[in-house]
């Protein structure tokens, strides 16, 4: 018998199912029991069914490099001459592919909360795997059955196969963009899981939150940056000169990361004030449950999306498994609701956990409006057979005012104490970054920024970065005064052993660098459109575009049509390339902008439509599009100052920090 | 009045003057009003994009026929009906206020209420046993918060 | 948590739900347009081959067949030989086909129409103005306009030859009354 990389991966994937199905047995025996080798019997299913599935990929990659067509996945989604990159990447292109990552992912993360996680907390923890191994069940039968099964056979074994989606061969982000999405989807299963486990035990405690605060916040970071990734892909792909759209699928991955930010926030109040027990719970299941809605909207074919996977028996299992989750969770929930009492109240809206809460309900507000705003076409036609559509224009106009509302509050949160503040604090704390807010209002203006929310905007980015900046001020001050640190010392101090809070802080920034590019670019882009024959120049916000003309160029798996175009002006001087992409099997072009990219604003050129028979003309669009390069670098550093407080801190004696407020001036 | 009242005073005036003044309505252009109408405009051939944001041909024809409605002198609301009549409210990105469609607008609203109305009424249910702790207390819990902040909590970290 | 919130998150969960498993039943192609049951919009357009313009108001009284299609559009090959063969049959009645151009290139169109064997008048729509009149999504799509001019039905996708004859005959059942 010869060699298959079909035969090896289903038998890894079915060999894999038993082992999680018998995992689940024997982690929640081992919790009940308290039995060591059940739970020795539990961590080696979790290793070995992880080995197994990454096998599963591994056979799924070598099938797709060697182009082995007898596999249906790798007969739709690969050619003979696609370029080794795409073929790899190929993994997560399409439906089966993805889950099987998905199923990796996650396999992975039971296997380390096997082997990671339980010596500290053996009962939560080990409950806590048993959950994460029933999860990793639903996906391994999703994997091994029709609905999803990656190694199906072709019926007749084509000699080439139909390559990539056209949209998905085009550019290297394709490789960050859906891992990164995945990871940060599936690693939400772990604070989930530890969240299912501290109810079922009846824990009531925070231990659980305390347990997983640092993968809640790193699949956040990931989620993040997977989303910024995206927007990044389809700015540069899709060539219309936008990075969101609110497409139901950007949409959906949207919804899980406003949710965990509110949760990231709102589990401070529980570790540091013990107050919305319940609350947090109700947050990583929303979470949660909201990563599977994704998932479930990509891959049903209940919405049109551009991302839409082709429809397949996998929706209604993936509704099955949402429903499932959401009444045993909530279930759950209500049922130890008695034992989740709060140790005490939030007192006065002037007080850092007050502002956490209000922070909590806009993001909740904004999270429902998209989630039903999504939904809504669905709902009409259901109620009354309406056709409607729900678009950007609605989602900017209901969430621009959300966003500006948490901007503002993420400007006062941190500036205020625990337990409230007094009116003379507020005043000494609040002088400085509202003459910054005025600074960025006026900034705006003279910039003839257009729009009320964008001199908004402006407004309170410059809030924000001085509120942010008078906090690093004031630890470095600190730091030096009491440990006689230089400021440089002490500013890296601050990040690595107060990481939590200061890198908290990066994050803000990073958050204000997306605001700025997103208004900035938003009221002031430049759009210019020219019918032009080669030779011919003209302006666009003092670039000048000059067209060199057209050409055809080939390559083994598409043909392109270029125009050359010259940018000079503004310190300028770079060629770009904007094309249209001719695949084999794709009916209408593809194009593909030509970008130059700037610290201060982005020529993003289109070629929109060409003279078909003698190529004498081409029509050009070029958008000049101001600062939209911070937004991917907003990303970046949000996921920086994730990892600044993500890090663990080293060991440390106790240190005496002043208080920020004098006692004395409480309650006046 | 403190100095840093004052100076707050005049930061929160400037920023409402930049405020109001940008807001300030003014003479649209006629490119203006081609924007904002194809902007709630959807592409007929593409997946929920803006007839404005679309590169597709279809996309730039729709828009060629707004323009030149625009010049002749159409309102806002005729040419959107043009396409209705056509594509019924499929077209539009945002459905109109005017029919029971329209309570999506409501959504964000009625959100923020009911959860300002939660995180409110908690509040004041808590004001009489929590209302005045004394400032002595209130000093010791802050001492307490912010060694623990300072400490940043020893962990009982099992997953990490 | 209040009670009534703790009830209304219950129920519009469910409620979520059941959305979702209805929309299981629907096609996101499926897209209504509004010009059934109305007038057809008037046009008047370049023929395709050249020879002058044809406006839809010269075929008043007669049942019509308006065809969006282009050469660059597979399902459109695909309907053409039931659309050849219903044409032959009612050419010489009170029946007419008009093909409209979708967004081709003219020289392509034409060549389309020659090797394809579509005799029946086509004409261009350069600037998409009647595929907007009529509420077009894409090629291949048709339109069956009584002989009151107007717009008795309209198939989306490629037209199969019993779905052509039976429009085509209610029309010209519902004429001779």
């Amino acid at each position: 018998m010869s060699f298959s990389f079909a035969d090896l991966g289903t038998g890894a994937l079915r060999a894999a199912l038993p082992l999680a199905i018998w995992g689940i047995g024997a982690a929640a025996y081992a919790a009940a029991k308290r039995d060591g080798r059940a739970l020795a019997s539990a961590r080696w299913s979790a290793l070995i069914t992880f080995l197994l599935v990454v096998l599963a990929a591994l056979a799924m990659i070598g099938a797709l490099v060697t182009h082995d067509f007898s596999i249906a996945y790798v007969a739709r989604n690969n050619a003979l001459e696609t370029p080794l990159f795409f073929t790899v990447v190929s993994l997560w292109a399409a439906l089966e592919g993805s889950i099987l990552l998905w199923t990796a992912i996650l396999a992975g993360a039971t296997a380390y909360v096997a082997w990671r996680g339980t010596p500290a907390l053996p009962r939560l923890a080990t409950t806590a795997l048993a959950v994460l191994f029933a999860m990793l069940t639903f996906f391994l039968l999703l994997v091994t059955t029709p609905a999803a099964d990656p190694f199906v056979r072709s019926d007749i074994v084509p000699l080439n196969g139909n390559g990539p989606n056209p949209l998905l061969q085009n550019h290297p982000l394709m490789a960050l963009h859906p891992p990164l999405l995945y990871l940060g989807y599936v690693l939400f299963s772990v604070p989930f899981a530890y969240a299912i486990a501290s109810l079922i035990l009846g824990e009531g405690g925070d231990r659980w939150l305390v347990a997983t605060r640092r993968f809640a916040l790193v699949s956040w970071a990931l989620l993040g940056v997977g989303i910024v990734a995206g927007s990044w892909w389809s700015y540069a792909v899709l060539g219309w000169g936008g990075y969101w759209a609110w497409d139901p699928v950007e949409n959906a991955a949207i919804m899980p990361w406003l949710v965990a930010t509110a949760y990231l926030h709102s589990v401070m109040v529980e570790e540091k004030r013990r107050l919305l027990r319940s609350w947090n719970l109700s947050l990583v299941i929303a979470t949660f449950a909201l990563t599977i809605l994704g998932t479930f909207l990509t891959r049903s074919g209940v919405v049109n999306s551009v991302h839409a996977f082709t429809q397949s028996a996998i929706g209604p299992l993936l509704l099955g498994y949402l429903v499932a989750i959401v009444v045993l969770s909530v279930g759950l929930l209500l049922w130890r609701l008695p034992t989740l009492r709060d140790a005490g109240a939030v007192g006065t809206p002037l007080s850092r956990e007050a502002i956490f809460l209000f922070q909590n309900v806009v993001f909740v507000a904004a999270t429902l409006t998209v989630l039903l705003g999504t939904l809504y076409p669905l709902i009409a036609e259901a109620l009354s057979g309406a056709q409607l559509s729900i678009g950007r224009p609605y989602f900017d106009r209901v969430e621009v005012p959300l966003a500006l509302a948490l901007l503002f509050l993420m400007g006062i949160g941190p500036q205020l104490p625990w337990h409230g503040a007094s009116r003379v604090t507020l005043e000494r704390q609040f002088t400085a970054p509202i003459v910054a807010a005025a600074g960025g209002a006026l900034l705006a203006v003279a910039t003839a920024l257009g729009g009320a929310f964008a001199v908004l905007t402006y407004a309170l980015a410059a809030f924000v970065v001085a509120t942010v900046v008078q906090e690093f001020a004031r630890g470095i001050r600190a730091r030096r005064a009491l440990h006689g640190e230089s400021a440089s010392t002490a500013f890296a101090n601050l990040l690595r052993r107060s990481g939590r809070r200061y890198g908290g802080y990066i994050v803000h920034l990073g958050i204000v660098l997306v605001a700025v590019a997103v208004a900035t670019s938003q009221s002031k882009t430049v759009e210019v459109e020219r019918t032009v024959s080669a030779g011919d120049h003209f302006e666009a916000a003092g670039y000048t575009v000059a067209f060199g003309g057209l050409r055809s160029v080939r390559e083994p798996q598409r043909d392109l049509l270029v125009a050359d175009l010259a940018i000079t002006g503004n310190g300028a001087d770079e060629n770009l390339r904007p094309a249209l992409l001719f695949f084999p099997n794709a009916t209408q072009a593809v194009g593909s902008p030509g970008i130059a990219a700037g610290l201060h604003d982005d020529v993003y050129t289109i070629l929109v439509a060409y003279d078909t028979s003698a190529r004498s003309w081409a029509t050009i669009r070029v958008l000049v599009i101001p600062l939209v390069s911070w937004l991917w670098l907003g990303g970046g550093v949000v996921g920086l100052g994730a990892v600044i407080a993500a890090l663990p801190q080293p060991k440390r004696r106790e240190v005496m920090r002043p208080l920020t407020e004098a006692p004395a001036t409480v309650g006046d | 009045m403190t100095r840093e009242r004052a100076v707050i005073l005049v930061a929160l005036l400037a920023i409402f003057g930049a405020v109001a003044w940008s807001a300030w309505p003014h003479e649209t252009t006629a490119a203006e009003r081609v924007d904002r109408i194809t902007s709630e405009l959807r592409c007929v051939t593409c997946q929920g994009l803006s007839v404005k944001d679309s590169p597709a041909a279809s996309a730039r024809q729709m828009r060629d026929l707004v323009v030149q409605r625009v010049a002749e002198g159409r309102t806002d609301d005729e040419i959107r009906g043009e396409f209705r009549a056509s594509y019924g409210d499929w077209v539009l990105l945002s459905p109109p206020a005017s029919s029971w469609t329209g309570l999506i607008w409501l959504v964000p609203v009625v959100a923020l209420a009911a959860g300002l109305a939660v995180v409110v009424r908690r509040m004041r249910a808590i004001v009489p046993s929590a209302a005045a702790p004394s400032t002595r207390e209130l000093a010791a819990l802050r001492e307490r918060v912010a060694r623990e902040e300072a400490l940043d909590l020893p962990q009982a970290d099992g997953a990490e | 948590m209040p009670r009534w919130l703790r009830y209304s998150i219950v129920v519009g969960i469910a409620a979520l739900v059941v959305v979702l498993m209805l929309s299981f039943r629907r096609d996101p192609h499926d897209i209504r347009t509004g010009t059934v049951n109305k007038p057809a919009a008037a046009f008047t357009a370049d023929r395709l081959d050249g020879t002058g313009t044809l406006s839809l108001s010269d075929y008043a009284g007669k049942v019509v067949v308006l065809n969006f299609f282009a050469s660059w559009c597979p399902p459109c090959k695909e309907e053409n030989p039931a659309l050849v063969r219903v044409w032959e049959r009612y050419r010489t009645s009170d029946v007419v086909f008009i093909g409209i151009v979708y967004e081709d290139a003219t020289d392509k169109a034409r060549t389309y129409v020659s090797t394809n064997g579509v005799t029946w008048p086509t004409v261009r729509d350069d600037d998409g103005r009647i595929a907007f009149a009529y509420g077009v999504f894409g090629p291949p799509e048709t339109y069956f306009i009584g002989p009151d001019g107007v717009i008795a039905g309209r198939h989306i996708g490629p037209v199969d030859e019993a779905t052509l004859v039976a429009s085509i005959d209610k029309l010209r059942a519902q004429a001779s009354r």
